[in-house]
């Protein structure tokens, strides 16, 4: 048994499985909280650290060339930034459509995350070739025998894991919090005691998508590079994770973001000389899951009044 | 049965509205694929638009509407008549063709889509999917020579629909987003193995061999009259009998109990199994209908442009033909006629517009399904008796 | 003495916490019209949905026409014969009157593909068949609706809904015919008219048999053979209108003790 390479696999799995469970969270909050399915939120995160980058690229041209000032410039912008463009495109665009069928907040937020990913590509200087991203953290690896263990990987999943945990806290810990779980539960007795359901209903947005952020800046920081496109890959696997998960649930949405990963990861492992067939793999696991709980891991809890 | 009957000097009149506009449309859209300044084109839409306009202030679309619901069969008739002449009136120009062809088959396609979603209400995510797996049979079967190349129409329908079984147990069970998933999965899945598998071609694609029909190959232009035609031209009478065949096919469905059901199915589940209606039964007759005629539609495009890759049946693939729908009306096969005509013919037309087309389209998607959600030409109610009250 | 057409032993439904029926039993004639009566949240719903199949029982039986019926599928209660109306009214508000009622009358109609999509003959003779049945029957609630067979029913107000409603769960002449609260929102004209349209149906056909859940104690008292009352998902009270409201426990549940 080659310990290195399993090592290997299992570090990258990790990685794999906290990015997409930062997306994934996203997915399971919005849901939660207004019975909705932002399919935008891929291509928004996208959007966001292409903000973040431009950012960088700024930084850069003004001489600030501190690795850590770059990095907060660029966390601090693209997190902003998604969190903001997250929260606007819930106040014009989803809570106007709430009454609407499911369905058509789905289409259409689909739909507007292809015209984000779009102008994109279309509009930002040389935007259907990808951009070269900062290796802005440290370079060195720790040797185990035949694995070698990035730095800024374990760096990347614990921030991504802290992130996690502090979304975690916040939504049960903080009176915020209460309010967004009292909203998911029932949004009229929430209101009816008081809670200022749009202001909390664009808090919960700004929250999912400034944490998915930083997954789209976790790509871009350990594979140096982003495009226009890595979106909605994120983006649907997110969405598969937390449906796989249990939607409205937020360990369901951790849940499944590592399962994910960890189906693509067993998969390349069990086809080393097919590796290429790992998202095939991923994706026929889910299809399976989904024939055996329609509902996800963690079901959801709706009731259907007759 | 009271309020249908038309006096005797109304009945000529409905039909002759219907007939202009479909004579309309005919040179209309002759027009348009031949222009080919700009501002010919950009002045095309703007007649359109202004016609459109109108046609509904002067309330002569009701007349239209009026016209099909008292003359279908003839104005369904004359309809495929007009898309002939066109097409012969174009069968010397390969480009044209080409867009017609493709045009039809998307129509198709999306008529498939609208079995599944506009009738029985299950999105289909991986409408190119299905429709890829036809191309790819026909490019497979094609290099295997003794297979009949009409029947590679129907294997590849066959395909379409043994592809749709693994997920008959999961879309059956969920609706709604969670079946969402189960497509979603499927289409990307479908892809990436067409690019990771070597035997398919890989990501550079598959040559796919031609049709021929009786001996007949279609790559050799037609000569008829001592006028040699576009090859294309070929194609593109068989996606018109195509078209017209699977629009009877639906027409038919939703004229039925089977149709009822499905509708029943999309509005109010719980209601349907109250009265008997078998919701499995019912999702997987769609489901698989739908893919069947997917399959068929891929299989004639793909040797139409003998050429496929994976690439060309993408998760943005599908979405483009789930906009088709949308666009032309959930369950509306003339709105599918024309959201595909939109769709296909503007970017080639308006050059300018091809790098954009993505973008546009699904602005003009969510701009439809904020304000006009039930699209361009809206699904009618359903006529039970319309072919067979003709002319009372 | 005959067997009872339907009965429920000891029926108990539990939503998480909420016992919403609690050994619930009572037996229906052949023929019967029973009511069934209780305050807001007393399970009367409930024991409609438990016997259509919305609805798992958490424990007791459903027996019908002597066979166990407990949990079937929706689509098989519908095929022994039971129907229903909704409390929320539940119709297609997109499709036509016609395309409305026809989805009532699915153990009649052909459903093989052959016959729908390519030698529809025997689709032809069925449409004009159920169309002019159809249109009788709805004939008997509103002349007016009648004549519009083809409109939407969203453009329908209330009433009439209601009214297309019912014919929707008569017109596959079922064996018992559960109405929910099918006065909710007429008045006592609207009801009374309603009523008594439904019982000349019932005496064209073959006996009939109704369970009316109604808060309008005028048509139990005048329609119904029976009551049981609910209070809680238990049954508190049974026997004829007068005898049930002369309960005390009754008047107890709708006006709280003193």
């Amino acid at each position: 048994m080659d310990f290195g390479l399993i090592a290997q696999y299992v570090a990258n799995g990790i990685l794999l499985g906290t990015m997409y469970a930062l997306v994934a969270v996203g997915f399971t909050l919005f849901f939660g909280v207004l019975d909705v399915i932002k399919f935008s939120h891929g291509d928004v995160l996208m959007l966001g650290t292409f903000i973040g980058f431009t950012a960088w690229l700024g930084l850069e041209a003004i001489g600030v060339s501190n690795p850590w000032l770059q990095l907060l410039g660029i966390l601090l912008c693209s997190l902003g930034a998604t969190a903001l463009i997250g929260a606007a495109i819930a106040k014009w665009l989803v809570l106007p459509l709430k009454n609407a069928p499911q369905l058509n907040t789905l289409l259409i937020t689909l739909t507007l995350g292809t015209a984000i990913r779009e102008a994109v590509r279309l509009f930002y200087p040389n935007g259907s070739n990808p951009k070269a991203f900062p290796a802005l953290l440290p370079d060195a690896a720790i040797e185990i025998g035949n694995f070698s263990l990035r730095a800024d990987s374990v760096i990347l999943v614990l921030a991504g894991l802290g992130l996690i945990g502090l979304l975690n806290l916040v939504i049960n810990r903080t009176r915020l919090g209460l309010a967004i779980r009292a909203v998911a539960q029932d949004e009229e007795t929430a209101r009816i005691m008081g809670i200022n359901y749009t202001l909390v209903v664009l808090a919960t947005f700004a929250l999912g998508s400034g944490v998915a952020a930083f997954a789209g800046v976790m790509n871009g920081l350990y594979y140096n590079e982003i495009n226009f496109g890595m979106g909605l890959i994120l983006g649907l696997i997110g969405f598969s994770a937390a449906i796989v998960g249990g939607l409205g649930n937020l360990y369901g949405a951790i849940l499944g973001g590592f399962l994910f990963a960890g189906l693509q990861t067993v998969g390349a492992a069990l086809l080393p000389f097919a590796s290429a067939y790992k998202d095939v793999f991923a994706f026929a696991v889910v299809i399976a899951l989904m024939a055996w709980k329609p509902t996800g891991l963690i079901p959801e809890r709706s009731s259907d009044r007759v | 049965m009271t309020d249908l009957s038309l006096n005797s000097t109304d009945r000529p009149r409905p039909w002759r509205t219907g007939a202009i506009v479909i004579l309309a449309a005919g040179v209309y859209g002759w027009a348009l694929i031949m222009a080919e300044e700009t501002w010919q084109v950009l002045g095309l839409l703007v007649l359109a638009l202004v016609a459109v306009l109108i046609g509904f202030k002067t309330g002569q679309v009701k007349q239209v509407h009026q016209a099909w619901a008292g003359s279908e069969p003839r104005l369904n008739r004359l309809a495929f008549a007009t898309l002939i002449a066109l097409i012969l009136a174009l069968s010397q120009e390969h480009f044209a063709l080409l867009m017609v062809t493709t045009v039809l088959l998307y129509f198709v396609a999306a008529m498939g889509l609208n079995i599944q979603f506009g009738f029985a209400g299950m999105v289909n995510f991986a409408g190119a999917a299905f429709f890829g797996a036809g191309a790819y049979t026909a490019a497979v079967l094609g290099n295997v020579t003794a297979f009949p190349p009409l029947l590679t129409l129907v294997a590849g329908g066959l395909v379409a629909l043994v592809l749709s079984i693994p997920l008959l147990v999961p879309i059956v069970r969920t609706t709604g987003h969670y079946a969402a998933v189960v497509t979603i999965a499927f289409g990307v899945l479908f892809r990436t193995f067409l690019e990771v598998n070597e035997i398919l071609g890989g990501p550079q694609g598959l040559m796919v061999a031609p049709m021929r029909l009786f001996g007949w190959d279609f790559n050799n232009s037609p000569v008829i009259a001592g006028f040699e035609m576009s090859f294309y031209a070929n194609y593109a009478l068989l996606a018109a009998v195509l078209a017209a065949l699977v629009f009877t096919l639906l027409r038919r469905l939703e004229r039925s109990w089977i149709g009822l059901h499905m509708d029943a199915v999309r509005l109010d589940e719980t209601a349907a199994a109250c009265f008997g209606i078998s919701i499995k039964r019912t999702k997987i007759t769609a489901f698989l209908m739908g893919n069947l005629i997917l399959g068929v539609s891929g299989a004639l495009y793909g040797m139409m442009i003998s050429f496929i890759a994976p690439a060309s049946f993408a998760f943005s693939d599908s979405l483009l033909m789930v906009s088709i729908v949308l666009l032309g009306g959930l369950g509306s096969p003339w709105g599918a006629a024309v959201a595909a005509t939109i769709v296909i013919l503007l970017p080639e037309k308006l050059q300018l517009l091809q790098e954009y087309r993505f973008l546009l389209f699904s602005v003009l998607v969510i701009l439809v399904l904020l304000f006009r959600p039930d699209g361009l030409l809206p699904r009618q109610l359903r006529n039970f008796f319309a072919s067979r009250r003709a002319g009372k | 003495m005959s067997q009872p057409l339907l009965e429920f032993r000891s029926l108990v439904k539990r939503f998480g916490g909420v016992t919403a029926l609690d050994d619930f039993s009572m037996t229906l004639s052949s023929g019967e019209i029973l009511g069934l009566i209780g305050p807001n949240g007393s399970g009367k719903t409930t024991s409609f949905n438990v016997l259509t199949g919305i609805y798992k029982a958490t424990s007791g039986q459903v027996f019908f026409e002597g066979r166990e019926i407990t949990n079937a599928p929706a689509r098989t209660v519908y095929e022994a014969g039971i129907v229903r109306t909704f409390q929320r009214s539940r119709l297609c508000l997109p499709l036509s009157i016609y395309d409305n009622i026809m989805i009532g009358d699915t153990s009649r109609l052909d459903q093989g593909l052959w016959s729908n999509l390519i030698a529809r003959g025997g689709l032809n003779k069925q449409l004009d068949t159920s169309y002019r049945l159809a249109r009788e029957l709805v004939g008997t609630f509103s002349g007016h609706l009648a004549d519009r067979m083809d409109q939407p029913v969203g453009a329908l107000p209330m009433i009439e809904r209601r009214r297309i409603e019912i014919c929707r769960a008569l017109i596959s002449g079922p064996r018992l015919l559960l109405l929910d609260e099918p006065s909710a929102g007429m008045t006592h004209d609207e009801t009374h008219q309603l009523m008594d349209d439904i019982l000349a149906v019932r005496a064209r056909g073959e006996g009939l048999s109704i369970i009316i859940v109604e808060h309008e104690m005028g048509v139990i008292e005048r329609i119904t053979d029976r009551c049981c009352v609910l209070s809680y998902g238990r049954k508190i009270a049974e026997g004829t209108y007068a005898e049930v409201a002369a309960d005390p426990e009754v008047q107890n549940a709708y006006l709280g003790a003193d």
